[in-house]
């Protein structure tokens, strides 16, 4: 073996030696880092951490929105950039590493209001994966939602059918791995693609010409904003459809049975959050939540019975493992004998402003008087 | 796969408010029997038994798919479970005798992830074959409008073809519920056709409720391809390009990191373990060994089977691949109690081909050799040269191939016996594929219990003309 000195000039080291050297003088500062990271992940709940399936779903859906918003950028930007005589700037930003390392470093995406809504929206495929399907009483009779494609009244029509056509663009990726658009929220929208924007920017920071490459991101990204439809998602075609079917208190129990048999759960919430007269993500969050109280809540609200209650409850229950099945049975008729007053003064909280429930929640967590 | 079949008699029973089985026809009462249980007694199958107290409880009827024991046998039921006159009736159907253990995930979601490998789009339709689900990609790409044509019939977007027999694939498993393919149809309005396959959805009760399908392309020409998208390459045995690198992700990470934890749970570094559960986990890395040689073949033989193949051109010495061939085998050879005799250090045999590829090639040469070795038994590696040729022969003392075999072990998947265990039955394909696209070959010399000789053999350097800068 070779014996290998360090290379210095005037005594200073340089070269990979320096590097090599640097990287050990950082060393203290990752092994603390790495402790941390362990300990910190020694003591999560181990009931609250996410699962595989759902872990796995998540870096997925992440992956594919950052991807989607990043192509539409490069694409445009570099193509603006190359009409603008910056054919070299234009080509690194054609052809650069994916950005989504840098964003998941930088912190930016642990977002709360993003990770609400990414979880939400997984949580909700995952739950239509493991619901027990209903088959038809009647091998003639369309399902639920189809029943409402023909339906006369061509409101109600046009929007099944528009939801129909956004649940199955969502499900669409292309073999690039990119969605036919993210389905975010607007103000989410608008947050993923300025920050994909600005660590485009930053990787591309040793290249002369900034300001270009500043306006022609901005320009891309201004693009995709004006382009950019929120009426579009599932969510709010959901809604739309809840809004023309506007279900009578007599017919909802049924229309929510075979909503969620139908594995619809966006048109269960939707369903729900019309009548109740929330939003959907509220109603989602509140369907999809490991402790299902609030559930129970919701539904006495709406004047379902006990039966009707027995049966919406058993399937969500048995579709989701963390939910005990034993103690919904045990709570049946407590959960029947609330009045909906009751019950609708219990979900008032519900209704006042987001931003001030989430303040509240802030001070009640960090409350001096615990 | 599992098929309920409908006409299956719906067998009834019925349990008192305390659980106690009180009436049960024929099949029910068998079973309960068999689990140690008699009229009048509690229901002693205790998935049953559950569902029926959970229906009592809920006071409304459930249904769901139960797996019970059945003496030594696993059966599937649906089983409906409805409150009646203070007690419980049970409708049991299905009895479906099944494999104690299968995987936990669903078997239309792993339809789903199969058909995705393979087809072009997806579909699904409810109970009635009203379309629910549409790729709109899909119908941006083949030229009929998806949006349209969703909450439609079927029949509306595929004008279905009868088969050979006049009937319809899809109506057979509609009245079986049962998986079809090979439905050839008409994509309305484009003039194209498409093969349809889907598998069905069953609810808790057994009822149909739909299928989940795939559609693949049979007519080659394709919209012309957008300006500045890339060229669809001619696809594999059915399977789209990306198949390969797919596989590769979806199964050798994985399988590596089963792999890695059997090994260090059978080399019992975290600890000791009971003999048992070690050589389990050493027989599960064997196994994961297996199939990861078995990706690494598809992923191969896709490579090889795409039109525009190549191999690098370079200066190889034979003898030096086969010392390294031999090296890398010696552990298993060992192993086998089977010894290797390989070229000298100082020998040489300059040819043209590609390192890695003829490195390849002589590891399944050998490897072959190894594995059909008795023990004891030794593995010769000679160089030759014979017109214009370098070759390297590899011979065994196994127990040797016959004559009317001897083309037949170099098919895809062409096994002699298929009962061996080890290889995917692509190894000697791939090699010769290998060798010949190198322009040379790989020819065999055997007779019935003389052991077997492969020759393989590649133009010696001096041959022709090469073009590499070497």
């Amino acid at each position: 073996m070779t014996e290998h000195t360090v290379d210095t000039v005037d005594g200073a080291p340089f070269g990979a030696s320096r590097t090599l050297l640097a990287r050990a003088a950082a060393t203290d500062v990752r092994v603390q880092r790495a402790l941390e990271i362990a300990t910190a992940d020694f003591f999560l709940p181990a009931d609250a951490r996410l699962d595989e399936r759902m872990r796995s779903a998540l870096g997925d859906l992440v992956r594919a929105l950052v991807a989607t918003i990043e192509a539409e950028l490069r694409e445009h930007g570099a193509r603006l950039l190359a009409t603008r005589g910056e054919a070299r700037l234009a080509q690194a930003l054609a052809q650069g590493e994916s950005v989504l390392p840098r964003l998941r470093q930088s912190g930016l995406l642990r977002d709360s209001e993003m990770m609400a809504e990414l979880l939400g929206r997984i949580g909700q495929e995952l739950l239509a994966q493991s619901l027990p399907m209903h088959g038809s009483d009647s091998p003639d009779r369309p399902s639920l939602i189809n029943r409402f494609v023909q339906h006369a009244d061509r409101v109600v029509a046009a929007s099944a059918m528009s939801v129909l056509i956004a649940e199955s663009q969502r499900r669409d990726l292309s073999d690039a791995g990119l969605l036919a658009r993210t389905d975010l929220p607007a103000d989410l929208h608008h947050r993923l693609l300025w920050w994909v924007a600005a660590a485009l920017r930053e990787s591309l920071a040793d290249y002369e010409a900034l300001d270009a490459l500043d306006r022609a991101l901005c320009e891309a990204a201004q693009r995709s904003l004006a382009a950019y439809d929120e009426a579009d998602r599932p969510e709010a075609a959901a809604m739309r459809l809840a809004m023309a079917v506007d279900a009578q208190p007599n017919e909802l129990p049924a229309l929510l049975i075979e909503a969620l048999g139908d594995r619809r759960i966006g048109l269960f919430v939707a369903l729900i959050a019309h009548a109740l007269g929330l939003g959907y993500a509220a109603i989602r969050e509140i369907v999809l939540a490991r402790d299902p109280e609030r559930m129970w809540v919701v539904l006495r609200a709406l004047e379902l019975e006990r039966d009707s209650i027995a049966q919406l409850g058993y399937a969500l229950c048995h579709a989701d493992a963390r939910r005990d099945l034993e103690a919904f049975v045990d709570q049946l008729e407590a959960i029947a004998a609330i009045t909906p007053n009751e019950a609708r003064a219990a979900l008032a909280p519900l209704r006042l402003p987001a931003d001030y429930r989430a303040a509240l929640l802030v001070l009640e967590r960090t409350g001096i008087h615990q | 796969m599992n098929v309920i079949d409908p006409g299956f008699p719906l067998v009834i029973g019925r349990v008192d408010a305390h659980g106690r089985l009180v009436e049960a026809e024929a099949r029910l009462n068998e079973l309960n029997m068999r689990a140690g249980g008699a009229i009048g007694g509690p229901l002693a199958v205790p998935q049953v038994a559950m569902l029926a107290r959970l229906a009592l409880r809920l006071g409304i009827a459930i249904s769901r798919n139960v797996i019970a024991a059945d003496g030594d046998e696993d059966v599937e039921l649906w089983v409906r479970a409805e409150p009646e006159d203070g007690g419980v009736r049970l409708e049991v159907s299905g009895w479906s005798q099944r494999p104690a253990w299968r995987p936990t995930a669903s078997d239309s979601d792993r339809d789903t992830d199969f058909f995705r490998s393979a087809a072009d789009w997806l579909w699904e339709s409810d109970a009635a074959l009203r379309i629910t689900f549409l790729s709109i990609e899909a119908g941006m790409r083949y030229g009929f409008e998806s949006s349209a044509m969703l909450g439609q019939p079927l029949t509306r977007l595929f004008a279905l073809a009868e088969d050979e027999n006049g009937a319809l694939p899809i109506l057979g498993a509609v009245a079986a519920q049962a998986r079809f393919d090979g439905q050839k149809a008409v994509l309305r309005g484009t003039g194209r056709t498409v093969r349809l396959s889907a598998t069905p959805r069953t609810d808790a009760s057994g009822r149909f409720a739909g299928f989940t399908g795939a559609a693949e392309m049979i007519d080659m020409p394709l919209a012309e391809p957008q300006v500045d998208a890339p060229v669809p390459q001619a696809p594999f045995g059915g399977f789209p390009d990306s198949f390969s690198e797919r596989l590769d992700k979806a199964l050798r990470v994985p399988l590596g990191k089963i792999i890695a934890n059997a090994d260090s749970i059978s080399a019992q570094t975290e600890g000791p373990l009971k003999a048992d559960y070690a050589e389990y986990a050493s027989d599960i890395a064997s196994a994961g060994r297996h199939l990861l040689g078995l990706i690494d073949d598809l992923v191969d033989l896709q490579a090889i089977e795409r039109p525009d193949f190549a191999v690098a051109r370079e200066i190889v010495d034979l003898a030096d691949v086969s010392r390294r061939a031999a090296g890398l085998l010696s552990v298993r050879a060992a192993q086998a109690e089977v010894r290797i005799d390989r070229p000298f250090n100082d020998e040489s045999t300059l040819v043209q081909g590609e390192f890695r590829r003829a490195l390849q090639v002589l590891v399944n040469l050998i490897g072959n050799a190894v594995r059909y070795s008795p023990r004891g038994a030794q593995v010769w590696i000679r160089l030759e040269r014979e017109a214009g040729m370098g070759c390297v022969i590899v011979a065994d003392q196994g127990k040797g191939i016959a004559l009317e075999d001897q083309e037949r072990i170099f098919e895809k998947f062409g096994r002699v016996d298929a009962t061996e265990p080890g290889g995917s039955g692509l190894g000697l394909y791939l090699a010769r594929r290998l060798a010949r696209a190198m322009g040379g070959d790989i020819t065999v010399d055997s007779a019935p219990g003389m052991g077997a000789r492969f020759i393989f053999m590649l133009p010696l350097k001096d041959s022709s003309r090469i073009t590499s800068e070497m």
